[in-house]
């Protein structure tokens, strides 16, 4: 028998070794053509995500109400507690209530005054949540609203208070959402009041960075963060979150947006969000030469 | 004989139909917010137990595919990961009649090193090409907890789903299939 099997491994090493080489040749290949035309890629990507993903919605829907349903029932227990919590925050939120209709009623009076129509081009499509990324080091959800719906990539994800990040790769009835958690977001952002302007990084933990900022002296803890619309990239005046500063003493964005549990998002209509057709030039001057990797500059 | 090709086939399906399940947990919008802790990587552990215990269940052509899925499912860079794990089992499918005699501590260590060369590569050909990587500690984690989680799986694999090596009186059944 033992040489009947070293006849069989003549024939079939070689063979294999083929198989093997054809089979390697193709996935590094597949690699390489991802790392020079990226976009074309990620949209075959988005078409993969866009076959499979919908196809075990059926099951993810379930396990997923499931599990959130134990958990709901887990926090029943410290329902007591939370109902105290709740009461007082209630009484603090009249206050403000009476504050803001106040504010809204002289608002629409001075609006009415100044004869001004609110931008009717920012309106909005809402999606579902489908699924995550799936990876540990990576930071998006997938929405059930795609090309079908009018997503464009780059509009805006908005839960119903803050930003949650960008659209990247729209399918025909799927687009992702690159979070802002995520480490290759950066979106330019102004610190209210002082006005200063910073880039919020994500960098894979639950609170981003704030980078390139000017006077850090101007920034407290606390101050509000909203998009700039600085480069064209979000429409201004986005809500993002609050400035916190962490151990090491580097400020950080405490996002508003809920994203312990994303479940609906809205998508801004935005026309200028411009498009992305070729993996991206590097910006600036050309010499002398930059040090940014074709990513970063797309990224902007 | 056509019992064992469908037991082979049923065999393929059960592989396919795992991973399967571990993208799937993978993909549920359970949490949204960043990971304190990287997850394992259920997968690479799976196929690289099956490929030592039972190869035949395993062809390259499967692993390839599912392992170009998961890339593209999963956010990855589409295909490196997914050759350096063909290659990889290819290498253990040769290794794996040596390592019968060696034991589960050998088979172990060797798994580690295969998993620790794949780790190092990807991230080298990754680093070379200029792409945009991950943070160097929490994919270190990943790596050492997909070598832990190993032992684990090659139990669930063995007791629960009867891929075991060959012994002497099947041998003589795959041996007539050939």
């Amino acid at each position: 028998m033992a040489k009947d099997r070293s006849q069989r491994d003549e024939y079939t090493t070689p063979l294999r070794r083929l198989l093997l080489g054809i089979v390697v040749l193709c996935l590094l290949g597949i690699f390489l053509v991802w790392r020079i035309d990226s976009p074309r890629v990620e949209r075959f990507r988005a078409q993969v995500v866009d076959a499979v993903v919908p196809s075990l919605e059926w099951a993810m829907v379930p396990v997923t109400a499931t599990v959130n349903l134990v958990r709901d029932f887990q926090s029943y227990q410290r329902l007591s507690e939370q109902n105290r919590e709740l009461r007082s925050e209630l009484r603090r939120m009249r206050a403000w209530k009476e504050a803001a209709l106040q504010l809204e009623q002289e608002n629409a009076r001075l609006l009415d005054l100044n004869n001004v129509r609110l931008d009717p081009r920012l309106t909005y499509i809402t999606g579902v949540v489908m699924a995550d990324s799936g990876s540990p080091f990576r930071q998006s959800v997938l929405l059930n609203v795609g090309r079908r719906d009018g997503i464009v990539d780059g509009w805006a994800a908005m839960d119903g208070i803050g930003l949650v990040g960008r659209i990247s790769g729209v399918g025909a009835d799927t687009a992702r959402v690159i979070l802002m958690t995520d480490a290759s977001s950066a979106i330019p952002a102004s610190i209210q009041p002082s006005g200063q302007t910073a880039l919020i990084k994500g960098d894979n933990t639950a609170v981003p960075l704030v980078e390139f900022l000017e006077n850090r002296e101007l920034v407290r803890p606390g101050d509000r963060v909203i998009t700039s619309g600085d480069g064209g990239v979000f429409p201004a005046g986005l809500l993002i979150g609050q400035i916190t500063a962490d151990p090491g003493g580097r400020l950080r964005v405490r996002l508003s947006a809920d994203f312990e549990r994303l479940e609906f998002l809205r998508v801004l209509r935005y026309q200028s969000a411009p498009a992305i057709r070729d993996s991206g030039d590097i910006v600036g001057p050309l010499r002398p030469e930059a040090s940014l990797t074709p990513d970063e500059a797309a990224d902007g | 004989m056509d019992k064992a090709v469908s037991h082979l086939w049923a065999m393929r399906c059960l592989y396919v139909f795992l991973v399967v399940l571990v993208l799937f947990l993978h993909l549920l919008p359970l949490n949204t917010q960043p990971d304190r802790w990287p997850f394992p990587d259920v997968l690479i552990a799976l196929t690289f137990a099956w490929v030592l215990r039972r190869p035949e269940y395993t062809p390259i052509a499967i692993v390839a595919v599912v392992m170009l899925i998961a890339d593209l499912l999963l956010q990855r860079p589409p295909g490196l990961l997914a050759a350096l794990v063909v290659v990889a089992t290819n290498y253990l499918r040769s290794a794996a009649p040596g390592m019968r005699d060696i034991g589960f501590f050998g088979e172990w260590s060797s798994v580690a090193a295969v998993m620790t060369g794949i780790f190092v590569l990807n991230r080298f050909i990754l680093s070379v090409l200029s792409v945009q990587q991950a943070a160097f500690w929490p994919t270190v984690v990943q790596l050492i907890l997909t070598i832990a989680i190993y032992p684990l799986i090659v139990l669930i694999s063995q007791n629960g789903m009867g891929v075991r090596r060959i012994s002497a009186a099947d041998a003589g059944i795959v041996g007539a299939r050939a």
